[in-house]
């Protein structure tokens, strides 16, 4: 559905992007990740046809972004961080500008939309006084009224309490789940990300340096946290198991070894199990791992 | 049809700003000054002198056209000339100070009908606003003198001489020099509206649109450049006062407002350009 293929920009001579290239398939979720500065946002920008890339090329549904901006981003709706409303103005003003650059304003559809988004009560209020989850909530209505098969998020959990971001996540879980909405999700929340998307592209210095599935992060070595005593010993009897000792308290397996059997000969070998729990590899040790050279300390 | 929804749009935004606001109220203020100055007795006597000098009763001259005249001439250019600047130049370089216009290019709209709407919104306000000023000038100087009286008119610059006794004439002529002064100002919009497609802050559109017109304005009071005064910007926005002479001079108006006429495209042009080659980092 939306396709990054080899983006190169630089900002006065400064690679921004090299080579950057990405799929999202339809109805999937895609999490874009990296440091400030990392390219996120300029890939973002390009994708919206804002940034002119200096080589490569977005198709959005078979459309280039490029040769037809206009056509191309029929199809998308998009939320940004903070996003700039006219303060001046309310926000069914706001949604009546806006939707008047997508091709007409439906009053019907406005209505069910910022029902949906729960701002029925305020739409007519200036969205000067707004506060920062109601902006976001008409941010939301914006990017969905033009009925778009693409959605790009970019950082829009930034600054809202934890109720805000559940509900947030949870309604875009429901687009994807009801009208198989495509989405790309810009963020520096790990969890969200974790918890939203499908898969997930690293980018370093513009560069993008990972790309996997999110379920597929506990596929590597299983690690696991343990407190054996006597220690030496137990290391011992891991090592000729086939394992590997980490650190003083945590030991990881090989994929083919059942770590029930393990436990059953170290018991058997007279040493204490007082505990031996898998340890979850998050995205933030992912990230931390791709982005430090190192897993981050637990 | 979409194309006057967005236009609609932008009158919106432009209407909603306290500051357009404000500047309603400025003009008032300053017709209102004015119109003050006409009425004081020192003011009287000095125009009562220059019109029987010339052959004129005062009684016929001294009147709410004469007074609308001068209103229309010196607001616009004291205060328009700041106003209008300040408008066009906010029109793009402010939406892009303060991000509304990522929400607009989340949009599939292009980058030049975007200008192009502005453009026409700038243009409209413009030429509507020179109308507002025409018309409350006249209506506070209907309160202050009456309706009656003719039109004297003395523009010393353009070399222009005129007085129609009657009302009908007069008014009529004033309509159509309020017209051209519309056109003229459409011009010093132009050059804000593109500085503000030029990657500068909103002030910086403003203060750079009057400088231009300032530096223009002082050149062409040089006795060297007379003879090229009517290549100024300034000389030929002032074309408007042709309108008003005794026997209209067709083909040097044409002359005049073809030539701004082609500025403004080359205006637009220019700012389109620098617009649409811009990166717009979100």
């Amino acid at each position: 559905m939306l396709s990054v293929n080899g983006l190169f920009k630089n900002f006065s001579g400064k690679p921004a992007l090299t080579d950057v290239s990405f799929h999202v398939g339809r109805g999937e979720i895609y999490g874009l990740l990296g440091h400030n500065g990392a390219g996120k946002s300029t890939s973002l920008g390009i994708i919206l046809g804002m940034v002119m890339p200096d080589r490569g090329d977005v198709t959005i549904d078979g459309i280039s972004v490029l040769k037809d901006r206009s056509k191309a981003l029929r199809k998308v709706g998009a939320i940004f961080e903070a996003p700039a409303f006219y303060e001046y103005l309310s926000g069914w003003d706001n949604l009546k500008i806006l939707m008047s650059y997508s091709g007409g304003f439906d009053a019907e559809s406005a209505a069910e939309v910022i029902d949906r988004v729960g701002l029925s009560k305020r739409v007519h209020s200036k969205v000067r006084t707004y506060s920062h989850g109601m902006r976001q909530r008409l941010a939301l209505a914006q990017a969905l009224l033009p009925e778009p098969e693409v959605l790009l998020l970019d950082e829009p959990t930034d600054g809202l309490d934890p109720e805000g971001i559940k509900w947030f996540r949870d309604f875009i879980l429901n687009l994807r789940d009801e009208r198989g909405m495509t989405v790309l999700f810009n963020s520096h929340l790990l969890a969200e990300v974790e918890l939203m998307c499908d898969r997930v592209a690293i980018l370093r210095e513009g560069q993008r340096v990972f790309e996997g599935r999110v379920s597929g992060l506990q596929d590597d070595t299983p690690v696991f946290e343990v407190d054996l005593a006597p220690w030496d010993l137990a290391c011992g009897l891991v090592k000729s198991a086939g394992g590997d000792i980490l650190s003083t308290g945590k030991v990881s397996l090989p994929h083919t070894m059942d770590p029930a059997t393990l436990v059953a000969a170290l018991v058997r070998a007279g040493i204490r199990v007082r505990a031996f729990s898998p340890v979850r590899r998050s995205l933030e040790d992912l990230y931390m791992e791709i982005l430090n050279g190192a897993p981050s300390p637990n | 049809m979409l194309f006057f929804q967005q236009l609609r749009g932008e009158l919106r935004k432009l209407f909603a700003r306290p500051r357009t606001w404000m500047g309603y109220g400025a003009f008032i203020a300053m017709e209102a000054v004015i119109l003050a100055v006409y009425k004081l007795e020192r003011s009287q006597r000095y125009m009562k002198g220059m019109l029987e000098r010339n052959g004129l009763e005062f009684g016929t001259y001294y009147s709410s056209l004469t007074i609308t005249f001068t209103i229309m001439l010196l607001s616009m250019f004291l205060l328009g000339s700041i106003y209008f600047a300040l408008v066009a130049g906010d029109i793009v370089a402010k939406e892009n100070e303060d991000g509304n216009l990522r929400l607009v290019f989340a949009r599939p709209i292009s980058r030049l009908r975007l200008l192009l709407i502005k453009y026409t919104a700038v243009s409209l306000y413009t030429f509507s606003f020179v109308f507002f000023v025409g018309v409350s000038g006249y209506a506070m100087a209907v309160a202050a003198v009456g309706w009656e009286g003719g039109l004297f008119v003395m523009e010393p610059k353009m070399k222009v001489f005129a007085a129609y006794p009657e009302w009908w004439e007069g008014a009529g002529r004033l309509a159509m020099a309020a017209g051209g002064i519309g056109l003229s100002m459409i011009t010093l919009s132009s050059i804000a509206f593109m500085f503000s497609c030029f990657k500068v802050k909103p002030a910086a559109a403003t203060i750079i649109t009057l400088t231009i017109l300032f530096v223009d304005m002082i050149l062409q009071g040089f006795p060297f450049f007379k003879p090229y005064e009517s290549y100024f910007v300034t000389w030929r926005m002032s074309a408007w006062v042709f309108l008003l002479e005794q026997n209209i001079s067709w083909p040097k108006i044409i002359e005049s407002y073809a030539f701004l006429i082609g500025l403004n495209i080359s205006l637009f042009t220019l700012g389109w350009l620098s617009f649409q080659t811009r990166d717009f980092k979100t």
